[in-house]
């Protein structure tokens, strides 16, 4: 065997370094199992035509004509499907977590963050993918972005930080609930709950009334409206803010407990 | 400097005592297995070491860095084969220890170099392509072994590195590990498998219900039960023919 060399130098930026090659690592395992893109890619086309197809054509009580509809609720889709999508998220990481291969990273001199921040790199990939495809099956159904190429940009980009920010909240859930099978039955659960009890479907004011203190403050509602009024080229100030302070809490705080949970000596 | 300094350790899972005051020592460049029936503590132990897991007290140095306060350290200079292979199974052989190496502060040029030659070294080298789901048990465990190679560590922590291999694997597992010790490694092993122990490591600590409750060279230990006493013989009479730590 040769001598091996040891780096001459502290490797600089290496979390960013780390996180790549964790991020890399995911997507090259996707790749060779695309049988993993059937749910964060079919199953939202197929819940956005069902919903618009069997919804669409309702008039929605001071939103204008019948049609209209659409304008409100292909935003909402695209939020419950990205909502939906992130416990997928904790469940990779909480398969890591599982495998002999959490071992062998925690005995890595590696970053401590860079497994959540690979994990939620790559699926920032899947989380794209996502809303671009709901974008462009969206248009086709209805949907119209005033500012155009620039609007569906900011859509996107909204939705996949919005999308990263309840993955790591998944995976902070899923490292707390410890067990793959158990968090597999749990963590869609609330992500259910929150994509109905939120503006996606429906306006907060048209919801039962013990729902709407809540649907007004969750992110699911902040999200959706942001959107909606990019789509309009409405004012963004008021809900882009909102939103801002939702995702800036979740990806701070969810991160940190993450990422200390992940590390946390057993 | 000893390689590995335990010294009074002590962690709790409860109420059940895993380690009650151990001290071991593991010279460098020395081969020294745990024993120990099934809970005894040895794995614990192991992780401890690994930085994988914290000691409740007692102090741990592993090349004269503390484990707790220093595990940045320790893992720069470890090489660690857990009980369960940590593989990704949907990469190649080639591609998980490039991987581990560059996660370990390799270049990319320096991991393939390396990820190379412990392919050869290991006679993976035709399967190095393939994706681990393909492999067998024995060439699961002999990548596992290389992965914990990637940067060369002058310590080695093996638990159980041959449980579950057939006779052939184990073989090829233990002259790539004799190849190690040859070359300097230090080397800190548990095993199941007392004829492995007896044939190739150079001092046995024996644990039992959390403590070391007899250490030396197999023919000491073995000594210590009687003249003709085989490694087994000695372990059961040591353990009080103990099958499982409760």
């Amino acid at each position: 065997m040769t001598a091996l060399t040891a780096p001459a130098a502290p490797i600089r930026f290496r979390a960013v370094r780390d996180s790549a090659l964790i991020a890399g690592r995911n997507l090259r395992v996707l790749r060779k199992n695309p049988g993993r893109m059937i749910f964060p890619l079919v199953q939202p086309v197929v819940l956005l035509v069902m919903f618009v197809s069997v919804f669409g054509n309702l008039a929605l009580a001071g939103h204008g004509a019948a049609g209209a509809y659409r304008q409100f609720l292909i935003p909402g889709i695209i939020i419950q499907n990205a909502t939906l999508t992130a416990p997928i998220t904790g469940l990779a990481l909480l398969r890591d977590a599982s495998s002999g291969l959490a071992d062998r990273f925690r005995s890595l001199p590696m970053s401590r963050a860079a497994v959540l921040a690979g994990r939620a790199a790559s699926d920032a990939v899947v989380f794209a993918s996502q809303v671009i495809l709901l974008l462009a099956v969206g248009t086709l159904l209805g949907l119209r972005v005033s500012a155009g190429l620039p609007g569906y940009a900011a859509i996107a980009a909204i939705t996949v930080v919005y999308g990263l920010a309840l993955a790591v909240l998944s995976g902070w859930f899923a490292l707390v609930i410890g067990d793959p099978e158990t968090a597999e039955r749990i963590l869609f659960f609330p992500a259910i709950a929150l994509s109905f009890i939120s503006s996606a479907f429906a306006p907060v004011s048209d919801l039962a009334g013990w729902m709407q203190p809540i649907a007004r403050a969750t992110p699911v509602t902040a999200a959706a409206a942001a959107i909606r009024a990019i789509a309009a080229g409405g004012p963004l100030g008021a809900p882009l803010a909102e939103l801002g302070i939702w995702l800036a809490a979740l990806l701070l705080i969810a991160g940190f407990l993450a990422v200390r949970r992940w590390n946390a000596p057993k | 400097m000893p390689a590995v300094e335990v010294t009074a350790v002590r962690k709790a899972f409860g109420q059940v005592k895993a380690l009650d005051g151990v001290d071991i020592t593991v010279g460098q460049g020395s081969l020294t297995a745990l024993l120990g029936p099934n809970g005894a503590g040895k794995t614990t132990l192991v992780r401890i070491i690994a930085t994988l897991s914290r000691a409740d007290a007692g102090t741990v140095r592993v090349l004269g860095f503390d484990v707790a306060r220093q595990p940045a350290d320790v893992r720069a200079r470890i090489g660690l084969t857990g009980q369960y292979a940590g593989l990704e199974e949907l990469l190649s052989g080639r591609d998980n220890l490039v991987l581990i190496g560059r996660l370990a502060g390799l270049r990319r040029g320096e991991a393939l170099r390396r990820a190379a030659e412990l392919a050869a070294s290991f006679g993976l080298a035709s399967a190095e392509g393939r994706l681990v789901r393909t492999y067998s048990g024995g060439m699961r465990r002999r990548l596992d072994l290389a992965a914990s190679l990637m940067t060369r560590p002058s310590l080695l922590v093996l638990d159980e590195p041959t449980t579950g291999l057939d006779p052939g694997s184990r073989r090829q597992l233990w002259a790539a590990l004799m190849d190690l010790r040859a070359e300097g490694t230090t080397m800190l092993l548990t095993t199941q498998y007392l004829e492995e122990a007896d044939r190739f490591a150079d001092l046995l600590y024996l644990l039992n219900h959390g403590k070391v409750i007899a250490s030396g060279t197999p023919a000491q230990l073995k000594a210590s039960t009687g003249a003709d006493a085989t490694l087994d013989e000695a372990f059961l009479a040591l353990t009080g023919n103990t099958t499982e730590t409760p």
